[in-house]
C-alpha cells in the first residue's frame, strides 16, 4: 500500500502549532516513515497539489483565504483543523468583537495599517467556510494529542477527542482547584485533553481548546455569584479564546 | 502481630533506611496542600498532615495505565505492574477504601492488574493527627481502622506506637532500630487517640448511622434533591476523580509509529461525565444530569454495598465536598436533607 | 495472593480467533463466522462475546449463533463505531482478539422447555434472538408452540432473509414479518413488529416472551403484552448498554446496581421493578 499524503498549509496564525509538529523532532521522522509530506512551508520547499490528509493550521479572514481554503479541500481527502486558530477562530476572533475593522488595523499596525497586505474581514474558524473532518483543539496543540490524532487517521479509526471539561485531567493530575486560589479557571466549561496543562502549573485555564459540548451555563453564573463576581469579570477572562463563540454565558 | 514502640528520631531513621533500599512512597507537601508522592528524604515526610489531594487509590489504579500490548495479528500480552513498593501514611479512611476496592476488584472476576500492584505494595497505615476541613470519617465508621494495613502507626506524642499487623509489617518492623515493647501507658495513649478520632473526623454530622442510608435511599428515588443540585452541576467529574471508592474506568487501544504493535491502555472514567454510558449517538442511557448525580450518590450508599456486604462506599474522606466548584456534591448534606426530609432522623 | 494472581490470569486477555468466514448481508450489517485458535468454547443463547481489533479498540458483541451449531460461533455487526467499522473491513483468515463468552445469558434455556415461546424481534434485536431461536429450533420437540415476529425498518434491511423464508415453511413455527415502511417487493405486513402480538396464534398468557429490538421498542412492546395480560415473570428483555469491560468492573453497563455484563444481557421483566432504569 502506498504511504498516505500529508500536505500541511498555513492561513492567519502564528504558526506555533506547527513548531509544535517541528518540535517533535524523533517522531517526525517516525512519522515519515508511514507517510509522506508533500507540501510544509515551514519545513520544506516542495509544493503539491496531491494529498490524503490536508493539515490546516490559522483561521481565515480574507476572500482569497477562502477561496484558497476550498481550493485545498477539494483536493484532501481528509481535512484537519489545527490548533486554536483552525479549530474554533481562536485569538483572531478577538477581532470580531469590533465593528470597525480600520480601527483595528490602526491600532495593531499603526501607520502601515493601510497597506494593501494587512486587507482584513471577519475571522472564521476552517469549519466555517469547508467541512472540517477533524479537530486539533489548543493554543498550541497539544503535541501527543496531534500524534495519537495522526496515527489513528492512518490506521483508519476515528480517533476518541474526550468529551470531558478539563477537570477531569486536572484532578487526576492531583491538582487543587485554582479557584481556591483566586484564579478564575475556565477548566469546568472547557474540553479536555491537553492534560490540564496550564492548571498543573499553575495557571488557570484560558479556554484554549474550546467549550465542551454542554457546558453548564447555569452552574457558571451560581459560580461566579458565589464567588462575588461580575458577569463582566468572567468575561474578560473568557474572551482570549472564547470570542463569538457559541455557547457563551454571558448572553 | 507485634506491637511496638518507637521514638520520632529512630522512626525517622527507620524511613531513611527503607528509601536507601527500597521504593518509598510517602505523604508529602504540595504547595499548601499534601499528596502522596515518591519519598527522597525522611525529613519530607508529613505524617501530621490533613488529607492529601489525591488518594492512594492511584497506586493501585493508576490514572493511566498499559493493560496489554500486541502486535496485528499476533497473541496478546499482559502487562502486569510487579514493581515493589512501600506506601507510607495512609489514613484510616482511605485504608477502609483500599479494602473495599480490594474486594471489588477481587470478586466475580478477579483484576489482575489491580491485584498484582496490591500484592507488592507494603502499607503503612497512620492514625490521624489533624482534621481537614471537610473530613466526616466520624460520622461514616472509617475513622480508625482495624484490618488491611501491613503497619498502623500512631502518634503518641514524643513517639509512635508501632503495630505491625502482618509478615510484610513484620519484616518492615524487623529494620526499626532501638524499637521497643510499648509499654500499657503507650497503649492507653493509642487508644485515646482512637477515642478522640471517632468524634473528632467529623466536620460534618451525618443525621444517622451509616448502615440506614441504603434504606434511606430506598424511599428517595424521585426526590427533588437530585434535580436541584444537578441544575449546578458541571458534569466534570471532579468528585470522582478524587473519590477513593470511584473505580469506572474507559479502555482505549493506541498504536506505536509503525501501526502495527500498541498498546490497550486502561484509564479512569467517571459516572458523572456527559457521555458515560453513550453506546452510539442515539442511545446514551444515563442522558439527564440529574439522573448521573443521584447515581453517584446510589453507588456509593447503596449499589456498591450491595457488593461488599453492606459496606457504605463513601469514607468520609471529604476530598469530593472540597473538589466540587459550585458546591453540591457534599453526600452529608444531600443524606441529611434526605433524613429530615423523610423525618427519620 | 489468590489463585488467579499467581497464575497471572488476565480477565482482560483477548484470545486468538480467526474469521472463518465473512460476507455482507444488507448495507450495514456484516456476517461473522469465527473459530478459536486454541479449540471452542462452550456458551449458552444470549451470551455476548468482546471482540478486539488490534490497534482499534474492543467491542461486545452477542452471539448470533446456537450452541448446537458445531465448533465456530457467528456473530452478525452493524458498522457504527469505530471497532464495528473495523469488523466490516476483515478478511477471511484474518486474526480478532476475543474474550468470553460473558454475561449470563439467562434465556431460559431450561425453564423453557415444554412451554410456548414467542420471539419478539426489532430490527438487528433478531441477531441476538437467532441464538435462542435455532437452539429451539434444533431441539424443537423439547418446546410448545413457537412464534417468531420480525419488524425491520426497510426491504433492504432484512436480515436472515433465507433462514426466515425456511422458518415460515418448517410448519411447526409460527414466522410472521413486518416492515415499517411498504415496499413494491413486500408482499407482507406493514407496520411496526407490536402489531403482530395480537397475531399470535399461542395462548400469550402461558407463553414465555423473549424481547430484542432498539431501546425505544421495548415500552411499547410491553403496553401491547399487558393488554393480553402476560405475566411479568414469563417476559425476557435482551437490554444491551455499553459493556465495556465485560467484566463486572468498569461501570459503563451498570443500569441502577445491576451490571448488565454480569446479570444479563437479558434480564427478566419481572426483576427489572428495582432498575428504574431499565427501560
Amino acid at each position: 500500500m502506498a504511504k498516505p499524503k500529508i500536505a500541511i498549509f498555513d492561513f492567519a496564525c502564528c504558526e506555533g502549532c506547527q513548531l509544535q509538529i517541528v518540535n517533535l523532532e524523533e517522531e517526525i521522522l517516525s512519522l515519515l516513515g508511514v507517510a509522506d509530506v508533500v507540501e510544509w512551508r515551514e519545513a520544506m520547499s516542495e509544493k503539491s497539489d496531491e494529498y490524503d490528509i490536508a493539515i490546516i493550521e490559522g483561521s481565515i479572514t480574507r476572500m482569497e483565504d477562502e477561496e484558497r481554503i476550498k481550493r485545498i479541500r477539494g483536493c484532501a481527502k481528509v481535512l484537519i483543523a489545527l490548533g486554536a486558530c483552525a479549530a474554533t477562530g481562536g485569538v483572531n476572533k478577538l477581532k470580531n468583537n469590533f465593528e470597525d475593522f480600520e480601527e483595528v488595523k490602526k491600532c495593531v499596525y499603526g501607520k502601515a495599517a493601510g497597506k494593501p497586505h494587512l486587507r482584513t474581514g471577519v475571522t472564521k474558524a476552517v469549519g466555517e467556510v469547508v467541512q472540517v473532518d477533524y479537530c486539533v483543539p489548543g493554543c498550541p496543540i497539544d503535541a501527543k494529542e496531534f500524534t495519537y490524532i495522526v496515527r489513528s487517521l492512518l490506521l483508519g479509526k476515528t480517533p476518541e477527542i474526550p468529551e470531558y471539561p478539563v477537570c477531569v485531567e486536572c484532578k487526576a493530575n492531583g491538582n487543587p482547584c485554582l479557584w481556591q486560589y483566586d484564579q478564575v479557571c475556565l477548566g469546568p466549561i472547557i474540553r479536555a485533553g491537553c492534560g490540564a496543562r496550564c492548571p498543573s502549573s499553575g495557571f488557570r485555564c484560558f479556554g484554549c481548546r474550546g467549550y465542551v459540548d454542554k457546558p453548564n451555563v447555569e452552574a457558571a453564573r451560581d459560580v461566579i455569584n458565589r464567588y462575588g463576581l461580575s458577569v463582566d469579570d468572567l468575561k474578560t477572562k473568557m474572551v482570549l479564546f472564547g470570542s463569538r463563540q457559541e455557547p457563551t454565558i454571558y448572553e | 502481630m507485634t506491637v511496638k514502640k518507637l521514638t520520632k528520631s529512630d522512626f525517622a531513621s527507620l524511613v531513611e533506611d527503607l528509601i536507601r533500599t527500597e521504593n518509598v512512597i510517602g505523604v508529602q507537601a504540595k504547595g499548601d496542600r499534601f499528596d502522596f508522592a515518591p519519598l527522597a528524604s525522611a525529613a519530607d515526610l508529613r505524617l501530621d498532615y490533613d488529607v492529601t489531594l489525591q488518594p492512594p487509590k492511584k497506586y493501585f489504579l493508576p490514572p493511566a495505565e498499559v493493560l496489554l500490548t500486541f502486535e496485528v495479528g499476533g497473541p496478546y500480552q499482559s502487562q502486569l505492574d510487579g514493581q515493589k513498593f512501600i506506601l507510607l501514611g495512609v489514613h484510616p479512611y482511605d485504608m477502609i477504601a483500599i479494602n473495599q476496592m480490594d474486594e471489588l476488584f477481587r470478586q466475580d472476576n478477579c483484576d489482575t492488574h489491580y491485584l498484582t500492584r496490591r500484592n507488592h505494595a507494603t502499607i503503612v497505615a497512620c492514625d490521624v493527627v489533624r482534621p481537614s476541613g471537610h473530613v466526616f470519617a466520624s460520622s461514616m465508621g472509617t475513622a480508625v481502622v482495624k484490618q488491611g494495613y501491613d503497619v498502623l502507626l500512631t502518634d503518641v506524642g514524643d513517639s509512635y506506637v508501632v503495630e505491625a499487623a502482618t509478615p510484610k509489617g513484620e519484616q518492615l518492623l524487623a529494620r526499626a532500630q532501638n524499637a521497643v515493647p510499648a509499654e500499657p501507658q503507650a497503649l492507653k495513649r493509642r487508644e485515646d487517640v482512637w477515642a478522640r478520632n471517632k468524634k473528632a473526623l467529623n466536620h460534618y454530622e451525618l443525621k444517622c448511622d451509616p448502615a440506614y442510608l441504603p434504606k434511606v435511599l430506598a424511599k428517595s428515588y424521585k426526590h427533588p434533591v437530585w434535580e436541584e443540585k444537578a441544575k449546578t452541576c458541571f458534569s466534570c467529574g471532579s468528585c470522582n476523580q478524587v473519590c477513593p471508592t470511584c473505580y469506572c474506568f474507559n479502555v482505549q487501544d493506541d498504536v506505536n509509529w509503525d501501526l502495527t504493535t500498541g498498546q490497550r491502555i486502561r484509564e479512569w472514567d467517571g459516572c458523572l461525565l456527559d457521555g458515560f454510558t453513550k453506546v452510539a449517538p442515539a442511545h446514551e442511557f444515563r442522558k439527564a444530569r440529574a439522573d448521573r448525580f443521584r447515581h453517584r450518590l446510589y453507588r456509593k450508599a447503596t449499589y456498591v454495598p450491595q457488593k461488599i456486604g453492606g459496606q457504605i462506599a463513601c469514607v468520609g474522606c471529604g476530598r469530593c465536598v472540597g473538589a466540587c466548584l459550585p458546591d453540591i456534591a457534599n453526600p452529608v448534606s444531600i443524606y441529611n436533607r434526605l433524613i429530615d426530609d423523610l423525618g427519620i432522623g | 495472593m489468590c489463585e488467579c494472581c499467581a497464575q497471572k490470569k488476565d480477565i482482560y486477555l483477548p484470545q486468538l480467533a480467526t474469521v472463518a468466514d465473512i460476507s455482507q448481508m444488507n448495507v450495514t450489517e456484516k456476517y461473522l463466522r469465527l473459530a478459536m485458535d486454541d479449540g471452542p468454547f462452550d456458551y449458552i443463547p444470549g451470551q455476548f462475546v468482546e471482540v478486539s481489533i488490534a490497534g482499534i479498540g474492543e467491542a461486545p458483541i452477542t452471539i448470533s449463533s446456537s450452541p448446537t451449531q458445531g465448533d465456530s460461533f457467528e456473530l452478525v455487526i452493524r458498522k457504527i463505531g469505530r471497532v464495528s467499522g473495523a469488523i466490516h473491513n476483515l478478511q477471511r483468515g484474518d486474526k480478532v482478539g476475543i474474550r468470553g463468552p460473558l454475561g449470563q445469558g439467562i434465556y431460559p434455556v431450561e425453564e423453557s422447555r415444554g412451554k410456548n415461546l414467542v420471539f419478539i424481534c426489532g430490527g438487528i434485536g433478531m441477531v441476538p434472538q437467532r441464538s435462542f431461536i435455532k437452539y429451539v429450533l434444533d431441539n424443537r420437540g423439547d418446546y410448545g408452540d413457537v412464534a417468531i415476529l420480525q419488524g425491520t425498518k426497510s426491504y433492504d434491511l432484512r436480515l436472515f432473509t433465507a433462514e426466515i423464508e425456511a422458518w415460515g415453511k418448517r410448519g411447526d413455527v409460527q414466522m410472521i414479518e413486518t416492515l415499517d415502511e411498504g415496499d413494491a417487493r413486500w408482499k407482507g405486513p406493514v407496520g411496526v413488529v407490536t402489531k403482530l402480538v395480537s397475531k399470535v396464534e399461542t395462548d400469550l398468557k402461558s407463553a414465555l416472551i423473549l424481547v430484542c429490538g432498539p431501546p425505544i421498542m421495548y415500552k411499547f412492546v410491553l403496553m401491547a403484552l399487558a393488554e393480553h395480560d402476560v405475566p411479568h415473570q414469563n417476559i425476557f428483555l435482551n437490554l444491551e448498554r455499553k459493556m465495556k469491560c465485560g467484566v463486572g468492573k468498569c461501570g459503563h453497563c451498570q443500569i441502577n446496581h445491576a451490571y448488565v455484563c454480569m446479570s444479563g444481557p437479558v434480564f427478566r421483566y419481572s426483576d427489572l421493578a428495582s432498575l428504574p432504569e431499565a427501560i
